[in-house]
C-alpha cells in the first residue's frame, strides 16, 4: 500500500518535473542558460556582474513594453503604436518643462496621463467601433509619431536637473534604478496573469472571446483596460529612456514595437492568442538582449549580429514546437 | 454612416488640424541646438568691394579629458569606430582612410562596429558594449549630440580616449572632433552652386535626413541664414524628412516633384543618400535640366547622374581623408603630442591640420565634384 503511494507519488514528481522541462519557459530558460555558458567561455567581460547589471539597464525599456503586450498577444491584440506612444510621452515631457513651463514633477505626470490616454483610445476604438486591433494601432503608429514630430519641432528638451538622472542613469543598492521598476512590475504583472480572474480572462478571451462574453466576463472593459495599460508602459519606457540619454527626439522609440513583439513571441506567447506567460516574456527579453551583447563582446560585428539573432528566433520556435509537439503525443 | 465612424473621422480631421496648426506655427530653420548662425560672405559681383571675411573667433579648449588614461605613447593601441551607421559608400570611405591611417603608423589597430540603422539608441548600446570590452580609444559620429554624451562620458571616466569625426556630440563628451568642413562653408557652397544653376530667383526644396540631425540641422540653419543674407529672391519651398533611407528619400523627392510642379527648379540632397535619391527621382521623371539636383553625396554614388548632366555639381569633402585625419587625432591624442591649448596638429600626408572652435580640428574648405574633376576619385 505505501510502496504504491509512494510509487505514484514518486511518479507525479517526475511528471511534474518533465512537464516544467517541457514548458515554453523550460525550453526557453534551457537555451538562455547554454548561450550564457557558451558567451561566458569566449569572452570574458561577458562574465561580469557589472556587464550583466549594465544589459539590465538597456533592457528594461523593452521589457516594461512587453509585459503589456504579453496581455494584449494573449487575447489575441496586437499594439504596433508602443514606439509611438513612446515617443511622443518623450516629447510630451521635454515640451511641457521647456516650453509651457511645468515644473519637471508635473511634466512626467502629464507626459505619462498623456500615455495612457493614447493607449485608452486605441483600446476604445478597438472595442467599441471595432476597429481590428492591427489596423488601428497602426494608425495611431502613424498618429502618435506624427503628434509627436508635430509637438518637437525638430527641437530637442536638454538640460534636465540632476535628479532627473537618477532614474536613467545612476543606481540603487548597486542595482541600475530603472531595473527596480522592471523587476516590480514584471512580479506584479505575473501575478495578476496567473493568478487573479482579470488575468484568467485574458486567456478566455484569447482562445474564444465570444464564448468569454456568454460567460460574463467583461471583454469590453478588460481589453480597454490592457491597451490603457500598454499606453502607460510605452510612456514609463519613454520616461526612463529620456533620463537615460538626457535629451528628447521625436523619433525616439522608431522600430520598439518590432522589438519588443520579438521578444514576447520568443517567450511563447502564441500570435493567435490564447497562450503565453509573463515570465516566458521576462526570459524572451533577457535572452535577445544578453545574445546581442555577448556577440558584440566576442568580436561579432553589427551586422552578422542581426543574422546571429534572426537565425536564435527561427530555431528556438522550431526547437520549441518540436518538443512540444512531442510531449503532448507522450501525455496522450 | 455609423456614428463612431463619424466620431473618428472627426477626431482624425481635429488632430490632422491640430498638428498641422503646430507644425506651421514657427517656420525658421535653426538646427534645433540654440547656436548661432555665421553666413559667410555674399560671392562678389562687378563693381561691388568684397566683405570682409568674419575674423575666427578664439575660444577656449572646451572638450573633456579621460581619467587616468594608461600611458600608451608610442605603443600599440586598439581602437574602436562606431560610425552612425555601416553599410553605407559614406562611412565605408571613412573606414578606408582609417585603415590607411593605421597602415601608415604601424601601431594602431582599428575596428569599425556600428547598428546598420542610424538609430541612437543602439549606437549607444554599441558604444557600451565596446567599453565594457576594454579598448584604447573610441572614434565615432554621433547619431545625437546629446544622447550620445552619457556614454562617452562613461568612456572618458574608464580612462578610455574619444574622438569624434563628422557628427559631434556635446564637447565635455568628447576630447576633440574632426570637423570636416565648417558648416557655413557648406552652406555657402551649396547655395552657390543652386544659385548658379537656377538662378537668383528660383524655387527649391530639401530632402534631409531628419529635422533633428546634428550636421543636416546646422547646414540647413546655416543655408536658412545665407539665403536671407544672399539671395533674399530665392524661394524656399519645403524641407522633408527620409531618415537615410534609399527608398524614403526616393519617394520624399518624388513626392517633391509632383507637388510643386513646374514650380520646382531645384532640389537639394542633404545626405549621401537622399542626394543619388533625388537625382534618380529626377531622372526617372524625365525633368533632366529642368529640375536642378545639388547636394551632398560621394562620388561614386552621383557619377552615373554627373556623367548623364543631370547632376552638375555635387559638394562634398574627402571621407576617406576624414577617417584618416581622425585616427592621426587620435593617436598624437594618445602619445600627448597634441594637448588641450594646442592650435595645430599634424596629420600625415594632410599635413597642418587646424584648431577651431576651442576643441575641433578642421579638415579644409569643401570640395565640389563636377564632370571634370570627379573620375579622379573612387570611393
Amino acid at each position: 500500500m505505501t510502496v504504491i503511494e509512494a510509487s505514484s507519488q514518486a511518479l507525479s514528481l517526475n511528471q511534474r518535473i518533465r512537464a516544467l522541462v517541457f514548458s515554453q519557459e523550460g525550453v526557453l530558460l534551457l537555451i538562455t542558460i547554454v548561450a550564457v555558458a557558451a558567451l561566458s567561455a569566449l569572452s570574458e567581460p561577458f562574465r561580469s556582474v557589472e556587464n550583466f547589471l549594465n544589459q539590465g539597464r538597456l533592457l528594461t525599456e523593452i521589457g516594461l513594453v512587453a509585459l503589456p503586450m504579453t496581455y494584449i498577444i494573449i487575447t489575441g491584440g496586437i499594439d504596433l503604436s508602443v514606439g509611438s506612444i513612446f515617443g511622443l510621452t518623450a516629447v510630451i515631457l521635454g515640451y511641457t518643462w521647456q516650453n509651457l513651463g511645468f515644473p519637471l514633477e508635473l511634466a512626467i505626470i502629464t507626459s505619462l496621463i498623456v500615455a495612457t490616454i493614447a493607449g485608452f483610445i486605441n483600446g476604445w476604438f478597438i472595442v467599441r467601433v471595432g476597429v481590428p486591433p492591427l489596423i488601428m494601432t497602426l494608425a495611431t503608429l502613424a498618429l502618435y509619431r506624427g503628434l509627436a514630430e508635430g509637438i518637437a519641432q525638430a527641437r530637442s528638451a536638454r538640460g534636465y536637473p540632476d535628479w532627473f538622472y537618477q532614474l536613467g542613469q545612476r543606481d540603487l543598492l548597486g542595482v541600475p534604478t530603472q531595473l527596480w521598476i522592471l523587476i516590480v512590475a514584471a512580479i506584479i504583472a505575473a501575478i495578476i496573469l496567473a493568478r487573479t480572474p482579470f488575468g484568467r480572462s485574458l486567456y478566455a478571451i484569447g482562445n474564444n472571446e465570444t464564448a468569454a462574453r456568454f460567460s460574463g466576463i467583461p471583454v469590453g472593459r478588460n481589453k480597454m483596460l490592457i491597451y490603457a495599460f500598454s499606453g502607460l508602459m510605452a510612456g514609463l519606457a519613454g520616461y526612463i529612456f529620456v533620463s537615460r540619454v538626457s535629451t528628447t527626439r521625436s523619433d525616439m522609440g522608431t522600430g520598439l514595437e518590432l522589438d519588443v513583439i520579438a521578444a514576447v513571441v520568443l517567450g511563447g506567447t502564441s500570435i493567435f492568442g490564447g497562450t503565453g506567460s509573463v515570465p516566458g516574456t521576462i526570459i524572451g527579453v533577457i535572452l535577445i538582449q544578453l545574445l546581442k551583447n555577448g556577440l558584440s563582446l566576442t568580436g561579432v560585428t553589427g551586422d552578422s549580429t542581426i543574422v546571429v539573432i534572426g537565425t536564435v528566433l527561427i530555431l528556438s520556435i522550431l526547437v520549441n514546437n518540436f518538443i512540444q509537439r512531442r510531449s503532448g503525443r507522450m501525455s496522450s | 454612416m455609423n456614428p463612431k465612424l463619424r466620431l473618428l473621422l472627426v477626431l482624425v480631421m481635429v488632430l490632422g488640424v491640430f498638428t498641422t496648426a503646430v507644425a506651421q506655427e514657427e517656420k525658421r530653420w535653426d538646427g534645433a541646438d540654440d547656436l548661432p548662425v555665421n553666413p559667410l560672405p555674399c560671392p562678389v559681383k562687378e563693381g561691388e568691394t568684397p566683405e570682409e571675411p568674419p575674423a575666427p573667433e578664439l575660444k577656449e579648449y572646451d572638450g573633456g579629458q579621460p581619467v587616468n588614461p594608461p600611458d600608451l605613447a608610442g605603443k600599440d593601441i586598439v581602437l574602436v569606430d562606431v560610425p552612425k551607421l555601416i553599410g553605407i559608400g559614406y562611412f565605408a570611405a571613412t573606414t578606408k582612410g582609417m585603415q590607411e591611417a593605421a597602415e601608415e603608423l604601424g601601431n594602431v589597430t582599428v575596428t569599425t562596429d556600428a547598428p546598420t540603422e542610424a538609430n541612437i539608441d543602439e549606437q549607444i548600446t554599441f558604444i557600451d558594449n565596446y567599453i565594457t570590452k576594454g579598448v584604447n580609444g573610441i572614434l565615432f559620429a554621433a547619431n545625437d549630440p546629446v544622447a550620445i554624451g552619457p556614454v562617452l562620458k562613461k568612456a572618458l571616466e574608464r580612462g578610455i580616449h574619444v574622438v569624434g569625426y563628422d557628427a559631434n556630440s556635446v564637447p565635455e563628451a568628447r576630447e576633440w572632433f574632426v570637423n570636416q568642413a565648417e558648416f557655413n562653408g557648406i552652406a555657402k557652397a551649396m547655395m552657390d552652386s543652386m544659385v548658379a544653376e537656377i538662378g537668383e530667383d528660383g524655387a527649391f526644396g530639401i530632402v534631409t535626413s531628419t529635422f533633428t540631425t546634428p550636421n543636416q540641422a546646422r547646414w540647413i540653419a546655416e543655408m536658412w541664414a545665407y539665403t536671407n543674407k544672399c539671395y533674399p529672391e530665392l524661394k524656399w519651398l519645403e524641407t522633408v524628412e527620409a531618415q537615410e533611407d534609399n527608398i524614403l528619400s526616393f519617394n520624399q523627392a518624388t513626392t517633391l516633384i509632383n507637388k510643386y510642379g513646374d514650380e520646382l527648379d531645384g532640389l537639394f540632397g542633404m545626405t549621401s543618400v537622399a542626394t543619388p535619391a533625388s537625382a534618380d527621382a529626377v531622372t526617372q521623371a524625365g525633368l533632366c535640366g529642368k529640375v536642378s539636383v545639388v547636394g551632398l553625396a560621394t562620388p561614386n554614388a552621383m557619377r552615373p547622374y554627373v556623367k548623364s548632366g543631370c547632376v552638375k555639381s555635387v559638394v562634398l569633402w574627402n571621407p576617406v581623408d576624414l577617417g584618416y585625419a581622425a585616427v592621426y587625432v587620435m593617436r598624437a591624442v594618445v602619445d600627448g603630442t597634441f594637448k588641450p591649448g594646442d592650435t595645430s596638429v599634424e596629420a600625415g600626408r594632410l599635413g597642418t591640420l587646424q584648431v577651431v572652435n576651442g576643441s575641433e580640428v578642421l579638415l579644409g574648405p569643401p570640395f565640389i565634384y563636377n564632370a571634370e574633376n570627379i573620375d579622379d576619385f573612387d570611393f
